[in-house]
Parts: structure tokens; sequence; C-alpha cells
């Protein structure tokens, strides 16, 4: 149990869901996502879009893919804090400070071991508290990054 | 061979199943349930209790088909794997406290059967709820 720590709750789909705020680095429009097909051998099918920040690229994960759900409409964007990471989401609803985030119970075994790093009581409501680092792993992003630096250097050669 | 143990004897659809009596603490009225995002197969989400997150897990497809009907109360039990957490199983109706013979069950019955009850007529399967749910997790 971790007490006290402030949180920013996002809806995907129709689930709600927390995320530390200090993972959060900065909340953006959908708007300026850019569409991205990394290629099948990456691996990694739950980027759709990047989105430039600062000159670099930032690698967008939708989350209704990440927690394997059907598509619901992205409004929002959590860029994550150290990481070229973005969050895309339904929407943000507001920061709020959670008393303490409790274990996941053991009985959840699948992958939501690795999404959660536990859950928050808000009232009477039980959130999942999203784990920042299961969204992309550090070889997937080196694997995109390689991709993105490819791609440039074939549009550089063809200019 | 036979041994007396106490049972909590459970409905669930036109069947009776039971638990040992140590692996469960109370019968409650559904919870508001709440579900999120998993992966894990039988889980339908959680409902909060006495301050506790409980999973809320629904074996009655796997015992008595996919037409099982809602539970109406929640048994709450320990399953051996995770003996400090409670797990609430629906069931589809009032439970019975018995201290009854356990006969050994039948050679080709489910791992999850550890035992049978007899009760006039009826054949009760104890279920180790354990075996159960991680049979259906692998």
């Amino acid at each position: 149990v971790k007490r006290g720590e402030a949180m920013i709750l996002f809806a995907v789909a129709s689930y709600t869901f927390a995320i530390s705020a200090s993972a959060v680095d900065e909340i953006r429009s959908a708007d300026a996502l850019q569409s991205f097909t990394p290629s099948p051998r990456l691996r990694v099918p739950e980027v759709r879009h990047t989105l430039k920040r600062d000159g670099k690229t930032l690698f967008v994960v939708d989350a209704n893919l990440h927690f394997r759900l059907l598509p619901s409409r992205i409004t929002r964007v959590l860029l994550l804090r150290n990481v070229p990471i973005g969050i895309a989401v339904n929407e943000t609803h507001r920061m709020t400070e959670v008393s303490a985030v409790y274990s996941l119970p053991r009985a959840f075994k699948g992958e939501e071991r690795d999404w959660y790093r536990g859950v928050a009581l808000i009232g009477e409501d039980v959130i999942p508290v999203v784990n920042p680092s299961a969204f992309l792993d550090e070889e997937q992003l080196q694997r995109l990054q390689l991709e993105i630096a490819s791609e440039r250097s074939t549009k550089g050669a063809t200019a | 061979m036979t041994t007396q143990s106490s049972f909590v004897l459970f409905p669930l659809g036109d069947r009776r199943f039971a638990l040992r009596a140590e692996d469960v603490s109370e019968l409650a009225l559904p919870g508001r349930l709440q579900e999120f995002p998993h992966t894990t197969a039988l889980l339908s989400g959680v409902i909060l209790r006495r301050g506790r997150i409980v999973p809320v897990c629904n074996i009655a497809p796997l015992l008595v088909g996919p037409e099982a009907k809602p539970g109406r109360f929640y048994l709450m039990a320990h399953t051996s794997a995770h003996r400090g957490e409670w797990t609430a199983i629906p069931v589809t109706g009032e439970c019975e406290l018995a201290t009854c013979n356990a006969a050994s069950p039948a050679n080709y019955a489910p791992e999850y059967v550890t035992a049978v009850l007899a009760r006039g007529d009826e054949l009760i399967p104890v279920v180790d709820l354990a075996k159960l749910i991680s049979g259906e997790v692998h």
C-alpha cells in the first residue's frame, strides 16, 4: 500500500483509470496526432500515431488497443515524463489525490498484472492505477525509433 | 473411506456443490460489481466488502454450463493459493452449513472435485476452488 499520491483520472471506452500525476509531463489535444503504421515485424500494433514535440518524435499508444478494448474516440494524449511516449485516451477527467494504492488482488493473473500498479479507492469506486512503463518497453521503443530513422533516411535519399 | 467434516453447500442452477467450511467466511448480498479491463478467465470484476477489494470469480459456467443464471448471493471464500484474500463466488440461492461424511470422488471426476457428499439421493461434489480456477487459467 502506497499512501497519498496525486493522480490524473482518464477514460478509455467506458472505463476510468488513474495514472500518477508525476508520470505525466503534459496533456495535449489529439488534434496534432500524425498517423503512423508501424511495420508488423516491430510487434507494436498499439502504436497508431506519432506526435512531434520540440523536434522529437513521440510514439503514441492507443489505450483501447493496449487494454484490449473495442475502439473508442480519442480526444486527448497524455505525454509521459522522461520517455518519448504518449497515451491516447478518450478523455481526461480531473486530478485528485488518492489516499492509498492497493495491490491488485492476486486472483488477477493475466496481462493486467503488468498493466496496473494496483488499484485506488476513490469514494466507493475501485479505479485501476496504470503502470506507465507497461505501455512500451525499452526494446519496442528502440525498434520504433530505428523505423522512424530509417523512414527519414529513405525520404532523404529520394528527395 | 469417509471422513466427517463441515461443508458449505451452495446452489448453482439446478445443482449443488460444496466448499470446505473453513474456506468460507460469509454469504453476502451482491455488492456493486466494478469492472475494469483484464485478461484473467472467470473473473468478472471486483466488489468492495468490509473495506476489502474482493475479486468476483464466476465459476458457474465451468460447473453447470454457459446457461448458468446470474448469482443472487456472493459466497466469500478463500482459495488455498491465496489464503489471506477473499474471492466472491456468485451462487444462485441460499447456502447450507452441513457436517457430513465425505467420500472419495470417482476416478473419472475432474481434478478439482476433491470429495463427494451423499445427502439422501443427492451426490454433492466438493470443489477445490484453487484447482478449479487454475485449471481454467492454464
